[in-house]
């Protein structure tokens, strides 16, 4: 990997302890929208070649055997993909959580239907509580494309390599996640790629600047 | 002025929020189709003037969009729509409102604070009229327009998973067409689907709104009759055979008449699946087929 | 006075942000710990006149740490600085007998305020050993 696409052992940790500080601020707003407690381990910061993802992804969620998951792209300096990879069927779980208002939906429209519009407002709200206060606290504002539901994969299928991008890095960022209410808890993975890294490099330096 | 003019001029209805959920904005395609001005709904609340929109999945948007700075979506297939605009167009009969696709994000102002919102709609009533009839013609039978197979694993095991839950009853009739090949080896194939047809089309016109007719198979059908116990069950299921050995078929000159043998079977506590209580009814109609045709038995 | 002050954090950089919001012209002898554990101990070692400590940390959590330091000395002033800020992480905090808690990134003024009242609280209670 070229020298200007890795972090400093400073940079990673200024990585870290802002990564640490944005996660607690999406909790609490998080808790605010939805109206429960939401969970979000401290995140587990990576640096790797792309190539090298989808083992690595697939070594964390080995423990499901079948996943549902929500994709969601974000534009900004601040550039990537969010994965949120559940447990399949932990939609169901969340239904109970997000549509206690919408009875008459369940009895009229197919259960996966349902299902689907769940995952991905749970999936929106928590990609974006994420990315968002991490990228608020560097400056940067970010957009969103509308989030992507996958059902029912083996969780060795959950990411495969795009082959234009193989050569690039990326930085994974990853927690996981436990919605107290509804039982349901899962893994976001945040995957950054080369074109961010510089910016990304410039904001930390910047940002610790205010603390020299 | 340039956005002023496109604002207006979109084929999209565009609305702008503030933090307290008062009309900001209110572009020329959302007056066209509410009817109201924007100088009239301008600082009004907006659940003053739409108050179906006072739900908690509005408000949790709303919410995420000012705190998170999230777009969400409020999707055809699950809403239908989130202002009661009546349709357009003459050509649909489907849906009475206008099945609309909307989407609700952030405005910021200079130093990046969230200060408004907007809502896009987007009419896609076409489109939902389409994705109806693709959806449709799935869960039909080509030939006879009954539902298919398929849509009968559906159903049945809807209906079963209801009865599990909430008790209840209901009865379904397995039946097929007697000496059908022969039908086929003396007129030929099209004349076999004609007869397929008009069989399914007397059966359709004789059960209930509520029952459904499903083609199983070549010549074989199922009708499900929901909320009915056994006698009633077999009263239609005699009704069915004493109609269909009546009715004269005329193809190409020919009167062709066929009779029915059919099976019948109720829900029992003892059925752990709705394909065991499939079962039962088609033991039932092997039973009549045995007895000699042209006949109905219960199965039990 | 305050004269020394305790830095209980994993984070090296969290540890730094922390120290350029201290003021630098009061002569504070600063120490640092890396976890909730070695706080403790350098608790016991230094006794500090205030302490800052982080609730999420390997070995021994800020929480665990927090328990262990007033169950030794029931005045300690321990602030917690924290990037969880929801209720339920404050009450367990507050109720452990946290003095007050900060939420991360820490502003320069909220630190002022916090040594402010500290000292407060430090003068009255040697007023009552005194007494």
């Amino acid at each position: 990997m070229p020298e200007s696409y890795t972090l400093t052992e400073e940079e990673r940790e200024i990585l870290q302890e802002l990564m640490n500080i944005a996660f607690g601020k999406s909790a609490a707003d998080l808790a605010d929208v939805i109206n429960t407690h939401v969970e979000l381990r401290i995140p587990d910061i990576k640096l790797m070649p792309i190539s090298e993802l989808p083992a690595y992804v697939q070594e964390k969620i080995k423990g499901y055997t079948n996943i549902d998951m929500v994709e969601q792209s974000f534009y900004g300096r601040f550039k990537g993909d969010a994965v949120l990879v559940f447990s399949q069927g932990a939609g169901r779980g969340l239904i109970s959580l997000l549509q206690n208002d919408e009875h008459e939906a369940l009895e009229s429209d197919p259960i996966d239907i349902l299902e689907t519009e769940t995952l991905m407002e749970a999936g929106n709200i928590l990609i974006s509580a994420c990315v968002g206060k991490f990228a608020e606290m560097l400056k940067d504002v970010v957009t969103y494309a509308p989030p992507m539901v996958v059902f029912n994969k083996h969780y060795s299928e959950a990411i495969s390599l795009n082959h234009d991008k193989k050569d690039m890095a990326a930085i994974v960022m990853k927690t996981d996640f436990t919605f107290t209410k509804g039982d349901v808890s899962g893994f976001l993975f945040l995957i950054t790629a080369q074109e961010s890294i510089k910016w990304l490099k410039e904001a930390l330096q910047s940002f610790m600047e205010q603390y020299e | 002025m340039i956005f002023e003019q496109i604002f207006d001029s979109i084929n999209i209805g565009i609305v702008i929020l503030d933090r307290d959920l008062k009309v900001y904005g209110w572009n020329r395609w959302m007056e066209v189709h509410s009817g109201i001005n924007k100088e009239k709904i301008k600082g009004k609340q907006i659940f003053d003037v739409f108050p179906n929109l006072n739900t908690p999945k509005f408000i949790r948007g709303c919410k995420s969009v000012f705190t998170l700075g999230s777009f969400c979506a409020f999707s055809p297939r699950l809403h239908h729509y989130l202002f009661p605009f009546k349709k357009t167009g003459y050509s649909n009969q489907r849906f009475e409102y206008m099945q609309q696709s909307c989407r609700m994000g952030p405005i910021r102002d200079e130093n990046n604070e969230i200060k408004y919102l907007f809502i896009y709609v987007e009419d896609v009533t076409e489109l939902a009229c389409r994705e109806q009839i693709i959806h449709e013609m799935n869960l039909r039978d080509g030939l006879t327009g009954v539902f298919n197979r398929k849509f009968m694993g559906e159903r049945l095991k809807k209906e079963f998973s209801r009865y599990k839950r909430y008790g209840g009853v209901f009865s379904i009739i397995m039946f097929d067409i007697d000496y059908f090949k022969k039908v086929n080896d003396t007129y030929g194939h099209l004349c076999g689907d004609f007869i397929l047809k008009s069989v399914s089309s007397k059966v359709v016109s004789l059960i209930r709104d509520i029952d459904c007719m499903f083609r199983y198979g070549g010549e074989e059908f199922c009708c499900l009759l929901p909320e009915t116990e056994i006698d009633p069950a077999r009263v239609v299921a005699e009704r069915l055979r004493e109609e269909i050995a009546l009715q004269e078929n005329i193809f190409e000159g020919n009167t062709i008449k066929v009779t029915m043998s059919l099976g019948v079977a109720v829900v029992e506590e003892l059925d752990d699946s709705y394909e065991r209580l499939l079962q039962r009814a088609d033991e039932a109609l092997y039973k009549a087929k045995a007895e000699g045709r042209n006949r109905v038995v219960v199965s039990g | 006075m305050i004269k020394k002050i305790l830095i209980v954090d994993d984070s090296p950089v969290a540890r730094r942000m922390l120290k350029s919001c201290l003021p630098k012209d009061r002569g504070f002898e600063l120490f640092e710990a890396s976890n909730g554990k070695e706080g403790f101990e350098k608790y016991k070692d230094i006794r500090p006149d205030l302490t800052f400590m982080d609730l999420t940390m390997p070995v021994m959590t800020g929480y665990e740490s927090l328990e262990e330091i007033i169950k030794y000395d029931k005045d300690a002033i321990v602030i917690i600085a924290t990037a969880d800020i929801q209720m339920k992480a404050i009450k367990t905090v507050l109720d452990s007998g946290a003095y007050m808690v900060l939420r991360k990134p820490l502003k320069e003024e909220d630190i002022q305020k916090a040594l402010s009242v500290a000292e407060d609280t430090l003068l009255k209670q040697k007023g009552s050993v005194n007494a």
